[in-house]
């Protein structure tokens, strides 16, 4: 197998991008939710409705989707040998989250409806 | 000859793995699990933004007894992979190299882990 989707030093950067968005976004949640808020319902729907936090929550899930794209086509390709196996399993996890994405979308619309 | 005596095949109970090596095997296996784990967290997200009995619904899952299991395999497997993650950022900035840095960095990896794991059960279950 030798796509070029499927080599290179892209996905490296990417993997290590993503990996440091998630750090710093939980950083910045734990933080905020450690020692500056309650934990209750109206908190909690104020702070995700905000449109900061929205952004922040969408690119925290894109970085998510991006990492887990990177680290499971890894483990794909590593472990499974049979070419039609092996494409047939990738597009089942891009599906699976690209519908992730679209999932998100709509909780984040829904929130602010 | 020395050669005869190489193992002609990977017996992986014969191998001693150290221990850099076994939690990199486990950054990888908590990776799939927080893979599958991702449609959880977008469910629960739902939920919990959702109203005050949804939200109720869940803070409930994270302490009820039969869900307490895999609230912490899940928690669990987002230290590990976190901790372990960022130990192998700082190898790709070139620290950790030798031997013994690498040795003393996956222990230290394994104590903070502990400590964090220590933290969350008490901050959960106690």
């Amino acid at each position: 197998m030798s796509m070029v989707a499927l080599e290179g030093l892209r996905p490296w950067v990417l993997q290590r991008l993503s990996a440091v968005y998630l750090v710093v976004y939980i950083i910045y949640a734990l933080i905020y939710w450690l020692f500056f808020q309650t934990v209750t319902f109206a908190n909690w729907h104020g702070w995700i409705s905000q449109d900061h936090n929205q952004v922040l929550l969408g690119l925290f899930y894109l970085a998510v989707l991006i990492h887990a794209w990177i680290g499971i086509r890894d483990i794909l390709l590593d472990y499974i040998k049979p070419f039609l196996l092996r494409l047939l399993l990738l597009f089942g996890v891009a599906v699976f989250l690209i519908g992730s994405g679209f999932w998100l979308i709509k909780i984040l619309i829904v929130v602010n409806a | 000859m020395s050669s005869d005596t190489r193992p002609k095949y990977l017996n992986l109970f014969k191998i001693k793995l150290p221990i850099a090596g076994i939690i990199s095997i486990f950054h990888r296996l908590t990776g799939l699990l927080l893979f599958i784990a991702i449609p959880v967290s977008l469910y629960l997200l739902q939920l919990s933004v959702k109203d005050v009995h949804s939200f109720t619904t869940v803070t409930d899952l994270m302490l009820s007894p039969l869900t307490r299991f895999f609230i912490l395999l899940i928690l669990w497997s987002f230290v590990h992979h976190l901790i372990t993650g960022m130990r192998f950022l700082f190898i790709d900035l070139e620290f950790f190299l030798d031997k013994n840095a690498s040795r003393y960095s996956a222990w230290g990896v394994v104590v903070i882990e502990a400590i964090i794991m220590a933290i969350i059960i008490k901050g959960l279950f106690l």
